[in-house]
Formats: structure tokens, C-alpha cells, sequence
């Protein structure tokens, strides 16, 4: 298994007045290769289980072991340098920086790692050209188009070749038929090996035949019908 | 892997400088007021630089000891006769008489500083023909007669224009003829910009003083280290003489030079404070924007300290830009404008010479200094909020 959670439970604030339980007692495993949808209202917990996954932060009690690591006992450092190799993030509105251009917002997660230009521009160039972008590679990313954009933030997160695609409500700004292309990429993705989790509200995304799997979350927990 | 941190650091550098482009208008605004308390601090540095050498370089012709007379307490002619009554002084190498007064032009409204005095009696080092830019100093003899040195505002007051003669007025109104043989350097402009020197009988003459007086007896001392003692030796035999040494001249100068600096320098650390503050303000107020742009950046694998070293490097290319700005200009400032922003609180209104040609010198020290004082505060007062914002946490990249 690529992702193993058991018994995962997170609470932000613990112990003091604002205390808040994002997440009970969650058991979920994704194969490698799979693609699972996690379904669910806003403020179900979605995106704090995708954190978790995501390696941003351990959970508070359970185990989560993330390609064969285990998050509770990994330094906040060393959570980084794992999220670095192991995730690809896709996010909400895709958090694309409208001021730089494409193929430096493409690079960015190749920075810190010390990548030098040359093989940056080569690596962007081959997903530009795979996502056919490359036109507008030196654009500044604010002036290109929503489904343009959408390329971008997939572009970004493969990069650096990850194993695990997280994608944080997609399609939430996206009309119909731009949700049905990034529907189409994260098929071919999974198609290459990569293993994908989707937090998503959106019957578009979950109802898709691509979707091996879907998880309902409900107040924190998973919801068995 | 030494490579691979030079690369990553190389990487972070080019991220801060889109950093910094991408937020012109506030960076160049901070650069701005860096830029110009930088110039401030330089300027005030290197006309302080500036004056003292000029000040060092007036005391290597003052005289080691000067001899005035005094009554009711005004200064009056010395007789000449006076030398005879130091000739029991063991130590004294010399005395040479003088004539030192100064000049109002009704003409043309100017002042002059007027020495007469015997150049070739004095000791080699204070003599001022090495403040000669061309010409030579007036001789004693008769056919030096009218022979003057003129320092360069006095040749643009009395608008000579390839002349070389001029005439000033005696007391008796009389006029009196003068032909300049020889012009004093810009580089010596502190002691020689409105100076006149002739031989003693032409100074006499035109200020119409008394055969066998002069303004005051110059005492040159075989032993500097003797000074005091030869001094106190003088009182003693002539207890109505005024004895001024060269140590007391320099002691006044630095007083009143040291007063007028330090007042200029806390003035300009009270603005050095001020940009701090903005400083803070500036780095400490994250907009939205900023901080989901930090919260992106983490999530995609930067580090906290990969955050802080963009600030770093934001921090260094802004100090650096306005170091080079800041001091460029203050040079620019001292050289070309005679330092005008600082002239009246380093020298005195009341002493202002018509002009000023200072020559700046920036040492290492004096640059170490201006980075300490302006860099290093910058720095401190924006790693807080540097560390503030470089531990925005990662997970408000994400939806709810």
C-alpha cells in the first residue's frame, strides 16, 4: 500500500478553548497506480485528512505511513523533505503566483532543491509540451486562460516525478467541460502509474470511471452508507 | 553536495529578485528612504573625514607656539624688540615676526586674511610655498615690493581675468599697488582660499603699522615635546604676551569639531532609528497575498529556512542597492556640491568661508562603519518578521 492510515484522528488547537476534532478514528489505504475520490460537504475534514496524506502536518493520534514512512515519527524538516520526493499538489483555484511566468511557476518546487536552470527549463519544457502549453511558457501565468491555468498547477505537481498526485477540489472554479479534461489528465496519469487522491464534492469528479474508489467523509469520519 | 547548496542558494537568490521586482513599488520605496539615511550617514562621514585632514594639514603651518600682546583684554601690536627678551630661552629655534590681519575690500565687499611675514626665515614644513599651485612666495627685498600670493576666492573677487595687478586702499586712503606673483593651490582652500601673503614691509605698509611692530611673534621649538615647558618660560618673561601653543589650537579645534559632529550624529542616528522603525513596519506587514503565497511554497516542499534565507537575500539586495546608492551619492555630494547639506553644522556659521573644495576619503573602516550602523540594524529589525512569515503554516494553501 502507497498510503496506510489507521485509527487516524486530528485536533487542531488541543487543549485549549478553540479546540476543534477535524478528524476521528479514520482507516483508509490507497494501492499504488489506484485513483480514490474523497467525497464530502465543506468542513467534513477533507482537506485536513488530504493535509495529513500530503505530509503538511502528522495527525494527532494513529498511524500514517505515507510510501512506506511513518508520519508521527518524522521531524517537521524531514516531513518536507518526504512531501518534496513523494507529493504532487494540485490545489483549489490551483494556486498559480499570477505574476510569475508559467515556467517559473512550474519550476518552484524545484528551487529549494538546487536544480540548476538549465535542467529546470528542460524538465518544465517536456510537461509544457506534454500538456500543450508551450506557447505560452514565458507568459506571465495571470494572463493565460482558466483551462490553461489548470494545466499549469498539474504541470507543477509532477515535476518533480512524484509518485502520489493530491488534488484539492479541483473543479470547484472550473465549468464543465474544463472539469472533464482535468478529469482526462488524471486518467492518463493514473494510466502512467500514478497513484491519486481527489478531495472533491463535485459528482463530475466522483462519478467518473477513472475513480476506483470513493470515500465519504461526514463530520470527520468516514461515512459508511 | 557542496554544489548542489550553491545552486539552491543560487536558486533562492533569482526567487528573491523576482521577489523583489514583483513588489517594486514597496521595495523601491524602502530602498528609497534606506538609500538616502545612508547618504546622510556617508556624507556626515566623509566631510568629518574631509575636515579633519584639512584641519591637520592648517596645524602643519601654524607655529608651534604663537606670541600675542594683549591689553584690557583686546590684542594689540607686539614689538619686534620682544625677541631679544626670549633670546635666554634654551630650546627656542626660532622666532619669526608676523603680520596677520585681515581686509575689508569696500569695493568689491569681500574679506581677506592678509600675512605678512619673512617666508625664508621660517623652518622648512611650515613654510606655505608648498601650497603653491603656481609662482612664488615674495621675498624680503626691495624689488619684492607689492608682491603677493593670493589664495583662489580672492583671484575671483578681485576679477583679475589675466591681470595680474591690483590695488587696495591704506587706512590714509592712499592706494596701494599689488602685483600677484604666484596663486595658492584649491587642495590647501581651508587655511589659503581668502589668504594674501606678502613680506613684512608690504603688510606694515598697507595696514599702516608702526615701524618695529608687528601682530605677533612666531616660536618655532627645537624639541615639540618641549613645547609646554617653552611656553611656560615665555609667560614668565613676558607675562603681558598671550602664548598660544599648537596643542591648544588642536584641543579647540577638536571641541568644537567634536561638538558639532556628535550633535550631527545623533540627529542622524534619531533618522537611522526612524527608518528602522519603518523598516519593521514594512517587513512586518504581510499582506494576504504574501502569505498564501509563503503557505504555496511550503506546501511544494520549501522549508522554513528556505522562506527566511529569500527574506535574507531580499534584505541583502536592498541593503546592498542602497549602500551603493546612498554612498555613491554622498560622494557625489561632498565633491561636487561642497557637502552643502552639512557646512553649516560642521563649520560654523560664523566662520563660513566663501568656498570649500573638500577631499573625501573613504576607508575600509569608514565603510565597515556606515554598513555597521545602517545594515546591520535593517537586518536585525527584519528577522522577526522575516521568521513571521516564513512560519505561516503550510496547510492555509488549502480549502476548508
Amino acid at each position: 500500500m502507497l498510503i496506510e492510515l489507521s485509527g487516524v484522528s486530528k485536533i487542531y488547537n488541543q487543549g485549549k478553548a478553540n479546540e476543534v476534532r477535524a478528524l476521528s478514528d479514520i482507516d483508509l489505504e490507497v494501492e499504488q497506480g489506484s485513483m480514490v475520490c474523497l467525497k464530502g460537504p465543506s468542513g467534513s475534514g477533507k482537506s485536513t485528512l488530504l493535509a495529513i496524506i500530503g505530509c503538511i502536518f502528522p495527525p494527532t493520534s494513529g498511524r500514517a505511513a505515507i510510501a512506506g514512512r511513518q508520519l508521527a515519527r518524522l521531524p517537521d524538516r524531514f516531513l518536507t523533505l518526504h512531501r518534496r520526493e513523494t507529493i504532487g499538489f494540485i490545489f483549489q483555484r490551483f494556486n498559480i503566483l499570477p505574476e510569475l511566468t508559467v515556467l517559473d511557476n512550474i519550476t518552484l518546487p524545484l528551487l529549494p532543491l538546487g536544480v540548476p536552470p538549465r535542467e529546470r527549463r528542460q524538465r518544465a519544457q517536456q510537461l509544457l509540451e506534454r500538456f500543450a502549453i508551450s506557447h505560452r511558457a514565458r507568459f506571465p501565468a495571470g494572463q493565460i486562460s482558466g483551462g490553461e491555468l489548470q494545466r499549469v498547477a498539474i504541470a507543477r505537481a509532477l515535476i518533480n516525478n512524484q509518485p502520489i498526485i493530491l488534488a484539492d477540489e479541483p473543479t470547484a472554479h472550473l465549468d464543465t467541460a474544463l472539469s472533464r479534461e482535468f478529469m482526462e489528465i488524471m486518467q492518463q496519469l493514473k494510466a502512467a502509474g500514478k497513484t491519486i487522491v481527489i478531495a472533491s464534492h463535485d459528482p463530475l469528479v466522483f462519478e467518473h470511471s477513472a475513480i476506483d474508489r470513493t470515500v465519504t467523509i461526514k463530520d470527520g469520519r468516514i461515512h459508511v452508507p | 553536495m557542496a554544489q548542489k547548496k550553491l545552486e539552491k542558494q543560487l536558486n533562492i537568490l533569482d526567487y528573491a529578485l523576482s521577489s523583489l521586482w514583483r513588489r517594486r513599488m514597496k521595495s523601491l520605496s524602502l530602498l528609497l528612504v534606506f538609500a538616502a539615511v545612508i547618504f546622510l550617514l556617508a556624507s556626515f562621514q566623509l566631510v568629518t573625514q574631509a575636515l579633519s585632514d584639512k584641519a591637520k594639514q592648517v596645524l602643519a603651518y601654524t607655529p608651534e607656539i604663537t606670541l600675542q600682546k594683549m591689553s584690557v583684554g583686546r590684542q594689540e601690536a607686539i614689538p619686534l624688540a620682544y625677541r631679544e627678551r626670549l633670546g635666554g630661552i634654551f630650546g627656542i629655534r626660532r622666532v619669526v615676526p608676523r603680520i596677520w590681519g585681515y581686509y575689508f575690500d569696500e569695493v568689491r565687499l569681500a574679506n581677506y586674511t592678509v600675512m605678512g611675514m619673512e617666508v625664508g626665515e621660517m623652518p622648512e614644513g611650515a613654510r606655505l610655498d608648498t601650497a603653491l599651485a603656481s609662482g612664488a612666495m615674495p621675498g624680503p627685498g626691495p624689488e619684492e615690493q607689492g608682491k603677493v600670493v593670493i589664495g583662489q576666492s580672492i583671484k575671483k573677487a578681485l576679477a583679475l581675468e589675466g591681470r595680474t595687478t591690483f590695488s587696495l586702499f591704506r587706512p590714509d586712503l592712499s592706494l596701494k599697488a599689488f602685483e600677484v606673483s604666484g596663486e595658492f593651490s584649491r587642495d590647501t582652500d581651508i587655511l589659503t582660499n581668502d589668504l594674501m601673503v606678502m613680506n613684512l614691509a608690504e603688510a606694515r605698509d598697507l595696514f599702516a603699522l608702526p615701524a618695529g611692530m608687528v601682530t605677533d611673534l612666531c616660536v618655532y621649538v627645537a624639541n615639540p615635546k618641549e613645547i609646554d615647558t617653552i611656553a611656560r618660560k615665555i609667560s614668565e618673561a613676558l607675562p603681558a604676551v598671550r602664548v598660544l601653543t599648537r596643542p591648544q589650537i588642536q584641543k579647540t579645534y577638536q571641541v568644537v569639531f567634536g561638538w558639532r559632529s556628535g550633535f550631527g550624529s545623533i540627529c542622524l542616528l534619531a533618522a537611522l532609528a526612524a527608518f528602522v522603525i519603518l523598516a519593521w513596519d514594512k517587513a512586518s506587514g504581510l499582506s494576504p497575498e504574501e502569505r498564501r503565497e509563503i503557505a504555496i511554497l511550503k506546501v511544494l516542499g520549501w522549508e522554513t529556512s528556505d522562506i527566511l534565507a529569500v527574506r535574507f537575500w531580499e534584505s541583502v539586495l536592498v541593503s546592498g542597492l542602497a549602500c551603493i546608492l546612498g554612498m555613491t551619492a554622498a560622494y557625489i555630494h561632498v565633491v561636487y556640491f561642497a557637502a552643502s547639506l552639512f557646512r553649516p553644522v560642521l563649520m560654523g556659521w560664523s566662520v563660513l568661508r566663501p568656498e570649500l573644495y573638500l577631499v573625501p576619503r573613504l576607508e575600509a573602516g569608514d565603510i565597515l562603519l556606515i554598513l555597521a550602523f545602517t545594515v546591520i540594524p535593517y537586518l536585525a529589525a527584519t528577522v522577526i518578521p522575516a521568521w513571521r512569515s516564513a512560519t505561516v503554516p503550510a496547510d492555509s494553501a488549502l480549502g476548508g
